[in-house]
């Protein structure tokens, strides 16, 4: 599948899933009038990816500074599809990144875990302040 | 002819009372008037910019921001009082007020728009249930909308009000006041 890379505008995260090397990456802020504008896209080609033969490993990278309550639910539906492909035998590795003083982040980072069992959730604080 | 420039008697010390009555309230920033996302991303960059001058520490800018943008799109979204039409692009502009300022320690969002009738008691049980909840309430609802699939013409209000009240350090404080016989004034202060 073709390299998925979306610019961030002020108002949602810059994107980037090289599919080929099992490596996605999402970075920055989202809080969009219309949440689906920006996770459309990106569920349309995890739908595809997903139902694609051959994964073995796969590595999701979220740096995020904000988001708003509607892109908290979309979020929970990509670590839907990504617990769905961990139980198929998928490996899938979440790094959730945050500044540590940020206590809001970490939180989200705590509850997205928490109906994960297939997944590997680490949560990474980093030490410098936004 | 209007001449191009002129002394008013009365304009400064009018504005400045009314500067004075913002003041006098805590107000750090009030926008009335017709809101658009582009106006809520400058609004919450200055509010931002505007604490960290301050040294407010990060997790009450997150939430102090967090709760600005959540009230600023319900306006968007919900304001009876819209304007919509094609100039290029497909614009929609909604009417409301959004105002943030400090009492004391604390931050408080205040936002108000006017909503049809018809809309408030869905609303009202939706502000009285949470309410009515503790932090730890709070907390599980929000998880548990979280995995809910959108309510049909919701447009996320309900993850977006519990967003809301799990970012107050206080109960959150709704009213609401007949405009008319059609319409209400809907006025939902935060404080954090």
């Amino acid at each position: 599948m073709d390299h998925l890379k979306i610019a961030a505008t002020d108002r949602s995260p810059d994107v980037d899933f090289d599919f080929e090397a099992g490596v996605f990456s999402l970075k920055g802020e989202s809080y969009p009038e219309d949440a689906s504008t920006v996770f459309g896209p990106i569920f349309a080609a995890l739908d595809r990816f997903f139902s694609s033969a051959d994964i073995r490993e796969l590595r999701f990278d979220f740096d995020l500074i904000y988001f708003n309550s509607s892109s908290a639910k979309a979020l929970m539906n990509m670590f839907q599809m990504m617990e769905n492909a961990a139980g198929r035998g998928t490996k899938v590795v979440v790094n959730w990144h945050y500044a540590a003083d940020d206590e809001t982040m970490k939180e989200f980072g705590e509850d997205f875990s928490e109906d994960l069992e297939n997944v590997t959730f680490n949560l990474v604080p980093s030490s410098s302040a936004a | 002819m209007t001449k191009g420039v002129g002394v008013s008697a009365m304009l400064a010390r009018d504005y400045r009372e009314f500067k004075s009555i913002l003041d006098t309230r805590g107000v750090i920033f009030s926008f009335s008037g017709y809101l658009s996302e582009g106006i809520l991303y400058s609004l919450g960059d200055a509010l931002r910019h505007k604490m960290a001058l301050e040294d407010t520490d990060l997790t009450t800018v997150k939430k102090v921001f967090s709760v600005f943008i959540e009230q600023a799109q319900n306006i968007i979204r919900y304001s009876a009082e819209k304007v919509q039409g094609n100039l290029g692009k497909a614009i929609e502009l909604s009417s409301g007020m959004v105002t943030i300022g400090t009492d004391g320690d604390k931050f408080f969002i205040v936002c108000a728009n006017t909503m049809l009738n018809e809309d408030v008691p869905k609303l009202k049980a939706r502000l009285e249930q949470l309410a009515g909840m503790d932090k730890d309430a709070i907390k599980a609802y929000y998880k548990e909308q979280l995995r809910e699939p959108p309510e049909e013409n919701s447009r996320g209000a309900t993850i977006g009000l519990i967003e809301i009240a799990r970012r107050a350090s206080e109960p959150i404080q709704f009213d609401f006041d007949p405009v008319g016989d059609k319409q209400q004034f809907f006025c939902l202060k935060v404080s954090i």
